[in-house]
């Protein structure tokens, strides 16, 4: 588990260990994630 | 570290002196830029020109260089600059400041002009200006190595220029390592028009703190308060590149010059990618966060190369910018301008402007001597770089920087030059961001992010955290104007005395909320050197850099109409992004409003200039005061 | 449990963090020279590997020493120098096959790793862990998960699995 920051509504969202892809459950922009570390996301891009 | 000296070198009369730095003037400018700007101001004829012998050539390890944390290897360079004609400075990591430190100096100033190409080197107390007639013409990692060799000392550090710097291109920059710049501003043609190639420092001589004891611990809590940010982890995994996964998702990055705010299909210069060529990261000196990567080309026409990097800003120079969408075109050209020793930004900047006038028509193949100016024409690319440093053909157009080139190629190019007082920005688009778009402005060295660029801004923080932060109120949306000039006015405060610390920007609130800054910088003033400097007097000697260099630059005849924007951040909309940061542009109003507010904080008047009470209130009523 | 430090020069990124934190602690002074442990750079090919004495089972230094001046720490497992018993002949630097012992500039001092006690001050400040001081064994479970990861990459990859 981790988080990130939606770059449009920048409210921070949950994002389940190791995914690929994550929606913003705010604004429901929808990236692909990468994970600097196993712990901690971030985005990659759109997805 | 009070036995530091600096070295005052006349290349024309050949002579060296060294002198002791006086307390008072370590507590009010600390070292690094903070005591080169002191010196450039006080000791520089106005109106000279950046070329000629006059100019002062400063070269000034920061404060805590040596100490064990956050990045204390970094040093400064200043003089006038050739670029811009203001206030001439860049900063650079690697790890000549400690070298030069531990040689028995802080501070280096260069005047006059070598009759033969020479080199400086320091070596324990001793100066000499050697020969280096036989470097001339290599390359910036080459000259490096020969350097190495001929003095038989492998631990030998230098700062040099490459071939752009012996050919006077106005942005060519001093170098160090693999990958170390000191980039912006034209430092290393300052070095090529004195004939200089290279300084080379190496000591023995340790370096001797305060409360040795306590600073081992604190340097310790230091590197996990930095370490533990998430910023860093991901800084640590994939460099300053981490940044472009959010500004070109958002919409905040210039593509085919300024015509676009995302690289479309750029899904290759995502950070992650850089994973297929590196060999691991590598760190400065005292740096816990290794952000650069060592990377190796294997494959194609340019192997088998070996290079570090690339930083954030060589994606934007030659990718986005550009349009070229391969990491590979990156890995290339950021390995090539590092060989020659051009300014990554400069080069990037001036080449997507040329392609942006040849597709409008503004420029043909006959200007640019055959070369067709393609967006994406990476190999066009390449061999405008060559032709830069070499200063060939269209190449010697571009070599001069942008105000030349628009004399040159005609004033209908100017619109499409983004460039602030004569330095080309970096490629972000800042129409979405008032913040950043008065920083790069206000920047006393020409449009850059360094100066005070408040990347937290984009967090969204709330406004109780944002007020404790800035000491007054700043609205959380970044594409508010108010409040944005305190972040500004706090964050150039911050940044100068970074630089004059030699420790990294990366290692304070720049890009991380919970960094180090204030209150640590103090503590860790105090138990490197002993000096109580207050979390009010450290902010005070921001305030004191950055107004001397607004002097600089005012006695050299510039003035508020010069902290502007290029016209398109005012008339053209961002066409493309996320919600947040699509159909925005610059209001020309509230930019003014918040320009002045800047200035009110500084303590200067509407046109800019400080108050003389401003100028009571910091001690600065007696500059120009001499040290040699 | 005894304890080893162990280099990896596959994660040493060059910061010599060690150094200026090893000379701090020990010289209380920044002071890369006099460093128990350094980085040696091939820095145009972006090796770096740092250099520490391994505090051998069959140390050359106590071996050649002709006034039985070396011995093992038997609480820290450290060779280190009795000052008192040494006379300074240097052999002990000139025989160490890895540059373990280095003599300072005025050649009055013998400059050796003791593992600061047991806990190495440079091993706190390396980040990425290229020294660490470990249990003996798990060197070796360490150096078989790394050879084992590429393999299971490998597996991974042929049996379709996650």
């Amino acid at each position: 588990m981790s988080e990130v920051r939606c770059l449009n509504c920048l409210k921070r969202f949950t994002v389940h260990s190791q995914v690929k892809e994550a929606s913003c459950p705010h604004c429901k922009t929808k990236y692909r994630i990468s994970w600097p570390t196993p712990n901690q996301a971030k985005v990659r891009g759109l997805a | 570290m009070w036995n530091r000296k600096i070295a005052i070198v006349d290349l024309s009369a050949k002579t060296v002196t060294a002198k002791p730095i006086p307390r008072e003037i370590r507590k009010k400018y600390l070292g690094g830029r903070g005591l080169n700007m002191y010196l450039l101001y006080n000791h520089l004829q106005p109106n000279v020109d950046p070329l000629g012998p006059e100019n002062l050539l400063l070269v000034g390890s920061g404060l805590l260089a040596g100490i064990p944390c956050l990045g204390s290897g970094r040093c400064d360079i200043a003089a006038k600059s050739p670029l811009t004609g203001a206030v001439g400075d860049s900063n650079i990591g690697g790890f000549f400041a400690p070298e030069l430190r531990l040689a028995g100096y802080d501070h280096v100033a260069i005047t006059g002009k070598a009759d033969s190409p020479s080199y400086l080197l320091l070596k324990d107390g001793a100066i000499e200006i050697k020969d280096a007639s036989h470097l001339w013409g290599k390359d910036t990692f080459d000259t490096q190595e020969a350097l190495r060799r001929d003095e038989h000392d492998e631990k030998l550090v230098s700062l040099v220029i490459g071939v752009a710097g012996e050919n006077l291109v106005r942005y060519a920059n001093v170098r160090t390592g693999m990958k170390n710049a000191a980039g912006r501003t034209g430092m290393g043609c300052v070095m090529g028009s004195k004939n200089l190639k290279a300084i080379a420092a190496r000591g023995t001589t340790p370096i001797e703190f305060a409360d040795p004891d306590n600073l081992l611990r604190y340097c310790r809590e230091m590197n996990e308060m930095i370490t533990s940010t998430r910023w860093a982890k991901a800084q640590s995994r994939w460099g300053t590149m981490i940044i472009y996964s959010n500004t070109n998702t958002t919409g905040l990055i210039r593509t085919r010059n300024f015509q676009l705010n995302r690289l479309v299909d750029g899904e290759d210069l995502e950070p992650e990618n850089i994973d297929r060529y590196s060999i691991g990261t590598s760190g400065c000196f005292g740096c816990a966060v290794h952000c650069r990567h060592r990377y190796v080309l294997k494959e194609g026409p340019y192997a088998p190369l070996y290079g570090e990097g690339p930083e954030y800003t060589s994606l934007g120079a030659f990718g986005t910018m550009l349009d070229c969408r391969k990491m590979e075109t990156i890995l290339v050209a950021n390995h090539l301008v590092n060989k020659y020793g051009l300014d990554t930004l400069e080069t990037g900047g001036l080449i997507a402007w040329a392609m942006e006038l040849y597709e409008k028509g503004l420029i043909n193949e006959e200007s640019t001597d055959g070369l067709q100016l393609k967006w994406g024409n990476e190999d066009v690319v390449f061999d405008l770089i060559r032709k830069i440093a070499y200063r060939e053909g269209f190449g010697d157009t571009l070599a001069d920087g942008f105000k030349p080139a628009i004399a040159k190629v005609g004033t209908d190019s100017e619109y499409y030059a983004i460039h602030v007082k004569g330095m080309s920005n970096l490629h972000s688009d800042e129409r979405p961001t008032p913040s950043f778009a008065l920083g790069i402005a206000t920047s006393t060295r020409g449009a850059d992010h360094l100066r005070s660029r408040p990347a937290i801004d984009m967090y969204g923080l709330p406004e109780n955290m944002l007020k404790e932060i800035y000491g007054g109120s700043v609205a959380t949306d970044y594409s508010s104007y108010d409040g944005k000039s305190r972040m500004v006015w706090w964050q150039e405060r911050l940044y100068a005395v970074t630089d004059a610390l030699g420790v990294c920007k990366f290692q304070t609130v720049f890009c991380a909320v919970h960094a180090p800054k204030w209150r640590e910088f103090s503590t860790l003033i105090n138990l490197a050197t002993g000096m109580t400097i207050t979390e009010d007097e450290l902010m005070r000697v921001g305030e004191r850099i950055y107004t001397l260099e607004r002097l600089f630059n005012l006695r050299e005849g510039f003035s508020r109409q010069d902290d502007s924007l290029p016209d398109r951040y005012f008339t053209e909309p961002t066409p493309i992004g996320l919600p947040v940061a699509k159909g925005k542009k610059i209001d020309r109003e509230k930019f003014d409003a918040m320009l002045t507010e800047y200035y009110d904080l500084h303590g200067w008047n509407l046109q800019g200039v400080p108050k003389s009470e401003t100028l009571k209130d910091l001690n600065l009523s007696k500059e120009p005061s001499k040290l040699f | 449990m005894q304890r080893i430090l162990v280099v990896d020069p596959e994660r040493c990124t060059g910061c010599r963090l060690c150094e200026a934190a090893c000379s701090l602690f020990k010289e209380k002074k920044c002071a890369p020279e006099h460093a128990r442990v350094q980085v040696t750079k091939w820095e145009n090919q972006g090796i770096y590997i740092p250099i520490v004495c391994q505090q051998c089972e069959t140390p050359i230094c106590e071996v050649v020493c002709p006034m039985h001046a070396i011995k093992r720490d038997s609480n820290t497992n450290a060779i280190v120098i009795d000052e008192n018993t040494c006379v300074g002949c240097r052999l002990c630097a000139q025989f160490c096959p890895i540059g373990g012992i280095s003599i300072d500039e005025n050649a009055s001092r013998l400059i050796k790793c003791d593992l600061c006690s047991g806990d190495p001050v440079c091993v706190e400040f390396c980040q990425p862990e290229a020294l660490k001081h470990i249990e003996p064994l798990k060197l070796g479970t360490m150096k078989k998960r790394t050879a084992a990861e590429k393999y299971s990459e490998y597996l991974r990859k042929t049996l379709d699995t996650h």
